[in-house]
């Protein structure tokens, strides 16, 4: 039973707390496989093609970004690490972003998608008979394609019986089809989860942990910093950064880190001023180590519990601003968005459904699953809690 | 105690300017930022029409000065006591006791406070009907399911709430409108605004052709509703036996049985007003509810479990006293402390409600100021809603004194 208990590590141990858990986890690995996956998933241009005078192209794969193959590593490194327990969870996320941030790099070098992709192309080619044989993504329609050659496509309901086309989810009010949107509109939704709570997480440490270290002054003027940013209402200043700066996608993700700090300040502080009094730290101190060893070496790991149960709820909070920013229409111009989605379904004078279960469900949905995660991450950290839930 | 409440007082004034600071930083910083040439761009003018109008734009905001002196003179012009300036923008002698000026709005061309005069007012409508109906709601909620725990209640009201918690507002709020307010479904509701336009002009109670009608519009509902709780009240059988969902359910019979018997020739302002609250003080209301009944649970959870409540069912104190006075009492801490951060998650909440029922608040005038980078209504929507909020906590300080004597501000 011992041996259990040490090598049950904090993932394990969340995912056999329950079937609510297990949900939350299923369903946030499904929505990163989607977004991993999503240019072969959803996409205008067929992976393979062979013409009428037999040679063959991979169109999809012509058009592959950086940032395409930067998810798809991702996923394979993700995989590959949730299986290899020989290295500790902190090694194995450091080697996971390594990995992504060096294939994006080299991939950045490399891959020159054309910055204008017509995306009938192929499907006139088609229908000219200029194609004898294609073998097409299972949704043959990219986020950004308003299948202009269609003619009129705009607000169809789901599977609609159209000649030629098939929608499962419908489509949009400038006629893109709603499942290829909402499938490349995860990534944005994933990756604004994370980072900006990456970059809220770094601001409050470093400031959090200044201030419970050194406590006097420092710990005044970093409170009254705190209780201003607490008190401006983060929509509003939100809105304003948004309104004000260009939209564009790590812009957004700053920015909603930006507002997200003063609570992992809070609960950083309050740890250090706890953790500065034990021996072990001061110790520590005596010992002559720098103060970066003192600060994150040995202080930071024992104040980990609070700040990753704030982090689980951060990321979901993270998503609903994303989701309501774009709902406001202040969002990426011309980017999927669930919020932006959701916001076209009320906006014409009839309610197109479709725009507002499937997407606003895919917000609630990973909102929940995150929700869920904190939760459980909570009861997991906290023994007290755990004995009383018995 | 009152020491402690001046201190933090005196505290709301700088850290209400920190908060302007930082919108105003923020402004300022952004690539073009605010000046007279953006606000006089776009509009189809003669160049010296445009001239005149740039000029005009600076002397009046102050726009052609560093970063500094414009903050400066905003904090001048917005507080009591400061410097009046004259027709040239010079200060003039010494500081007086002034009448604060929030300055003119670059985009309607009107006082701000005319502005503010108008919107606030609704969006604290909304914030005051949401803030009781989201607590009794969630103490409800909260106080049954523990009281039950284990029950198929508890654990579905688990589950709803979980779910509720999770459910971003636009898509509650869409759903609602699509559903219950669109003409292709059940067109319950109005799908926006405040009051149709002929309430406005209509007298505030309903019109009915006689008096008797007109009493029998509350005789009805409350007759009805006192039925239900007294059969509810007599009722042998356990499920039937809960006051407060007989009570609703008579008022729903009651306003049915007024609806087929009573001639109303108008509905009236004050049920015209209702009527168009209801879908958006739902939307606003439901994720505070969800949140605050699942701490409600927890914390009461903790103290069904304590010592004092062991020993006061072991001498023999009544269940329903036991709940409500020894458990209920000390669970309502935490409730307390969340009272603060309510207000603030209601203002933010309002300015998706408003946006999307088109209602003329305080929320949907930040999307349109910040949107149209007009700065001194921004400045203003900031100063008005940090203000609201650190009022909030400053009240949930002195809630919870007021509710836990052992709570001690001194020293």
């Amino acid at each position: 039973m011992k041996g259990d208990v040490t090598h049950n590590t904090l993932l394990r141990r969340i995912a056999g707390m329950g079937g609510a858990v297990r949900f939350a986890l299923v369903w946030l690995g499904l929505l990163a496989t989607v977004a991993a996956w999503a240019p072969l998933l959803a996409n205008s241009l067929p992976l393979w093609v062979e013409r009428a005078d037999g040679r063959w192209a991979f169109p999809l794969f012509a058009q592959f970004t950086a940032e395409d193959v930067a998810w798809w590593v991702g996923w394979w490194s993700a995989v590959v690490l949730l299986r290899w327990r020989r290295i500790s969870a902190a090694r194995r996320l450091v080697i996971g972003l390594g990995v992504v941030a060096l294939t994006w790099g080299i991939a950045s070098a490399l891959l020159k998608p054309s910055p204008l992709v017509v995306y009938d192309a192929w499907r006139q080619a088609e229908r000219a008979g200029e194609v004898r044989h294609a073998l097409w993504a299972p949704i043959p329609y990219s986020p950004k394609d308003y299948l202009r050659d269609y003619g009129v496509t705009a607000l169809e309901p789901p599977l609609a019986a159209i000649p030629e086309r098939w929608h499962w989810l419908g489509t949009d009010d400038q006629g893109g089809d709603v499942a290829s949107r909402m499938i490349h509109a995860s990534r944005i939704a994933l990756s604004i989860g994370f980072i900006a709570t990456g970059v809220a997480l770094v601001i409050g440490v470093t400031i959090g942990a200044a201030m419970g270290y050194f406590a006097g002054w420092i710990d005044l003027i970093g409170m009254r910093l705190v209780e201003i940013f607490e008190a401006v209402p983060t929509l509003f200043l939100l809105l304003t950064f948004v309104a004000f700066f260009e939209r564009s996608l790590p812009l957004m993700m700053v920015i909603i880190g930006l507002t997200a700090w003063p609570g992992y300040a809070r609960y950083t502080r309050a740890e250090f001023l706890r953790l500065r009094g034990i021996e072990f730290v001061q110790g520590a101190i005596a010992s002559g180590l720098p103060m970066r060893s003192v600060l994150f070496r040995h202080m930071l790991p024992n104040a980990v519990a609070p700040l990753a149960v704030a982090a689980a709820f951060g990321v979901a909070s993270a998503i609903l601003a994303e989701a309501t920013l774009s709902f406001l229409g202040l969002g990426l111009v011309d980017e999927p968005s669930w919020g932006q989605m959701l916001n076209q379904a009320v906006k014409s004078a009839a309610f197109n459904w479709w725009l507002a279960l499937f997407p606003g469900g895919a917000i609630l949905m990973t909102v929940l699953a995150y929700n869920l995660l904190g939760e459980a991450l909570r009861d997991a950290l906290d023994p007290r809690l755990e004995r009383n839930g018995r | 105690m009152v020491g402690y409440l001046l201190r933090r007082l005196l505290w709301l004034v700088p850290t209400l300017l920190g908060i302007t600071v930082v919108v105003f930083v923020v402004m300022a910083a952004a690539p073009g930022g605010i000046s007279a040439a953006t606000l006089v761009e776009g509009q189809n003018l003669e160049p010296e029409a445009k001239q005149a109008l740039t000029e005009y734009y600076n002397r009046l905001y102050g726009l052609d000065q560093p970063l500094t002196v414009q903050y400066l003179r905003w904090l001048n012009h917005i507080s009591p006591l400061g410097w009046e300036s004259d027709e040239s923008g010079a200060l003039t002698g010494w500081p007086t006791f002034k009448t604060p000026d929030l300055g003119v709005s670059f985009r309607y061309g009107r006082p701000v406070a005319d502005l503010l005069a108008e919107r606030v007012p609704v969006t604290v409508l909304l914030n005051l009907l949401s803030a009781p109906i989201i607590y009794l709601g969630a103490i409800a909620i909260g106080v049954a399911a523990a009281a039950r725990r284990g029950s198929r209640f508890d654990h579905l009201s688990s589950l709803l709430l979980l779910v509720l918690w999770s459910a971003p507002p636009m898509l509650v709020g869409v759903l609602l409108i699509g559903f219950f307010a669109s003409a292709e479904y059940w067109h319950w509701f109005p799908t926006g605004g405040l009051s149709t336009r002929e309430a406005l002009d209509a007298p505030f109670w309903p019109v009915t052709p006689s008096f008797g009608a007109w009493l029998l519009l509350f005789v009805l509902p409350l007759a009805t509703t006192g039925l239900f709780v007294a059969a509810a009240r007599r009722s042998k059988r356990a499920g039937l036996r809960h006051p407060v969902v007989a009570g609703l359910v008579g008022l729903a019979v009651g306003l049915l049985l007024v609806r087929v018997t009573v001639p109303i020739l108008a509905p009236g302002f004050l049920f015209d007003r209702i009527w168009h609250l209801i879908l958006p003080v739902v939307t606003l209301s439901y994720g505070g509810i969800a949140f605050l009944a699942k701490l409600t649970r927890a914390s009461l959870l903790e103290h069904l479990a304590a010592d004092f409540t062991r020993t006061a069912r072991a001498k023999g104190v009544p269940e329903q006293v036991v709940l409500w006075r020894h458990v209920f009492r000390n669970s309502l801490l935490p409730l307390i402390t969340v009272a603060a951060s309510l207000l603030p998650s209601l203002i933010a909440g309002s300015v998706i409600v408003e946006t999307l029922f088109s209602i003329d608040g305080m929320g949907r005038l930040a999307v349109e100021a910040v949107q149209t980078r007009d700065r001194e209504l921004v400045l203003s929507l900031t100063l008005i809603s940090g203000l609201l909020t650190l009022i909030g906590y400053l009240v949930a300080d002195i809630a919870y004194a007021v509710a836990d004597p052992r709570v001690r501000y001194e020293g």
